[in-house]
């Protein structure tokens, strides 16, 4: 169960905001993660937590350095493969949800499922479990500007989970939650980490996601500044 | 999956949608409209030159029309007529025999063309009998009547059973003349034709001329107008190289460019709207799909494909497209149907369409279900076409740029 699946090799990331002018986000990050662990990235705003994440999981590339996935490279492959190992394996949770707004919740949930080309009643029964699971299955059939932030946020992780990755990334999740919102998500995450066995790394400078972490990373201006393990 | 969000996008961005329907539909319904004018207006400009009198096609001698003498006549009308009884596509055919002759009556002279004619037959193929304004047309039998224009009637004081006389050169050059009494008075609107032409039976004009059985030319009615060209040609081959058929595209030239330079006209003045209408399409959409960019970003995150995005994309497109042009097909359509049925009068233009030897004022459309379904299939292909880069635009940036992009 702890085998090393998600290592991050020499990271570095520089932004160019101007001519002339060179921002360094993240400088040379070498990280190791085994499966199942459940992690927290934390540090001050601008630490580069975030464009980490990103770059993780293939939705940025990274100046220099390799990320590999359970064997598999993440980095410098053609935005088609890219597009699948997201699909396939890496399930995404962000700060401000991003659902899809035309679709109601199920039809949100069961996107990537159909995606990875699953039957639909196969789609229909996972989207009903992890629902319940999460306690959205009463508002299936709302459009994502019907839910409050607390629930889009419960859709975005039910979207995330329901097709079955390897990994989930989790961008500040709790950022835009009341703290009994966020509490109850974390719980939540908690039990799919240790129901469903699935890899969950979460950003964030909330104490409380902090405090629930196994494993936790500080970053500061773009560096690791310590990598501890708990528990 | 991607269809269902191509419609719920579209229902989504109602704005956005219904004013590319409307653009795309009120471009689609002009350019049906204007094509349907512009066919219209064609078939109208031939039929009114081309029936009132010259014909859609025309027999004569193989030099008659380089060099119009009596030695270029054709001297056996019987024998034209009979190659060509059996022929497949001919409606009418009928002889004329033109002669310039001075016309007088009471101390007024004038110069004019006076022409025997199968009365019968040319009430078939030309305005001739419609056009008739006073008195009587005039029948086979008729001898020493005329049928004149009204303009020749006026310049010569003349009213039905007055007598007019005339002195012209027979068909062997010796002096013809005879007086002849007014039996019907015509006005097609030509001035140039009113003012000059006359008309008597043909049996009667080729005993006064001495020229039994010959014909300065035939005109022919082809079963088929359109096919006209295709007609002259069957019967170039049919007669030989003694005879020269020709369809109204070569005996009246000046129209045929007149109308290639009306066309150009018309197919530029599209173009440039086209085009206008191609960036117009092309900005907007480029506009609408930058404005989803954050959308597309998180379609792109979870794992859909580029090509999928694509796909997507350009299934709305598709779709709004479809209507478009199908509402705009519908409108476009519909005015060319009324239009046809009421003709667009251009009541202060008569003197214009004269001088292109056009006696008209209306200018009915083109009603071709054909043309209108070509006319919506372009603009669908356009209206597709514009979107498709603004689509590959956005389906180029990485899913972090577009959920970030503002």
């Amino acid at each position: 169960m702890n085998s090393s699946f998600l290592e991050v090799k020499n990271i570095s990331k520089t932004f160019q905001p101007g001519r002339d002018v060179q921002v360094a986000a993240l400088a040379d990050i070498t990280l190791s993660f085994n499966r199942g662990e459940f992690v927290v990235i934390h540090g001050p705003s601008g630490s580069g937590k975030t464009t980490l994440l990103n770059i993780m999981g293939g939705l940025d590339s990274p100046t220099s350095g390799d990320v590999i996935l359970d064997g598999e490279k993440v980095t410098g492959v053609p935005e088609k493969q890219l597009s699948r190992l997201r699909r396939d394996h890496i399930g995404f949770v962000f700060q401000a949800y991003n659902l899809i707004p035309v679709l109601t919740a199920r039809e949100n949930i069961e996107y990537v499922m159909q995606l990875q080309g699953r039957g639909r009643l196969e789609c229909t029964n996972r989207t009903q479990q992890v629902a319940e699971k999460l306690a959205i299955d009463k508002l299936l059939d709302k459009l994502p500007n019907q839910l409050s932030g607390g629930q889009q946020q419960r859709v975005a992780v039910a979207r995330a989970v329901a097709s079955s990755p390897k990994l989930i990334l989790a961008d500040e999740p709790t950022a835009n939650l009341d703290s009994k919102s966020a509490a109850g998500l974390m719980d939540m995450m908690q039990a799919l980490n240790e129901d469903e066995g699935i890899t969950i790394i979460f950003s964030s400078h909330d104490p409380l996601v902090i405090g629930k972490a196994k494993h936790s990373v500080l970053l500061r201006d773009g560096m690791v500044a310590s990598d501890e393990f708990f528990g | 999956m991607f269809f269902k969000i191509a419609v719920r996008n579209i229902r989504a961005y109602k704005k956005r949608s219904i004013i590319t329907v409307i653009l795309l539909a009120c471009t689609t319904a002009l350019l049906v409209f204007a094509t349907a004018y512009m066919d219209g207006s064609h078939e109208r400009m031939i039929r009114s030159s081309v029936e009132i009198y010259p014909g859609y096609v025309q027999i004569t001698h193989r030099d008659f029309r380089d060099s119009p003498s009596l030695e270029n006549l054709i001297f056996d009308a019987g024998q034209v007529t009979a190659a060509l009884a059996d022929l497949p596509g001919i409606a009418v055919l009928t002889p004329r025999y033109e002669s310039f002759v001075l016309f007088a009556a009471g101390n007024k002279a004038v110069g004019g063309m006076l022409t025997g004619i199968d009365p019968a037959k040319e009430g078939r193929v030309s305005r001739l009998w419609e056009s008739r304004k006073q008195g009587e047309y005039l029948e086979e039998t008729d001898s020493a009547l005329v049928y004149m224009g009204s303009e020749l009637a006026r310049r010569l004081k003349v009213g039905v059973n007055d007598e007019v006389a005339f002195v012209g050169t027979g068909a062997d050059y010796s002096f013809s003349a005879d007086t002849l009494r007014v039996k019907g008075i015509f006005r097609t609107g030509l001035f140039d034709f009113d003012n000059r032409a006359a008309f008597v039976a043909k049996s009667y004009l080729d005993r006064v001329m001495g020229a039994e059985n010959y014909a300065t030319h035939f005109i022919v009615l082809p079963a088929r107008p359109e096919e006209a060209a295709e007609l002259a040609a069957a019967i170039g081959e049919r007669l030989g190289p003694e005879y020269e058929a020709a369809s109204w595209r070569q005996t009246m030239a000046g129209l045929v460019q007149a109308m290639r330079v009306d066309t150009i006209f018309g197919y530029i003045t599209l173009g440039i709207i086209f085009i206008v209408i191609f960036f117009v399409v092309m900005i907007y959409t480029m506009l609408a799909v930058s404005a989803r960019l954050r959308e597309i970003g998180i379609l792109r995150a979870v794992g859909t494909e580029p090509g999928q995005v694509w796909r997507m994309l350009v299934m709305e497109s598709v779709l709004l497209a479809l209507v478009s042009v199908v509402a705009g097909g519908l409108i476009g359509g519909s005015l060319a149907y009324y239009f046809k049925l009421h003709p667009i009068v251009f009541s202060g233009f008569e003197e214009q369409f004269k001088q292109y030897g056009l006696a008209m004022t209306d200018m009915p459309t083109a009603f071709a279900p054909l043309v209108i379904v070509r006319d919506m299939a372009l603009m669908f292909v356009l209206s597709v076409a514009a979107t498709l880069y603004p689509i590959h635009k956005v389906n180029g940036y990485r899913p972090i740029e577009a959920m970030h992009h503002v």
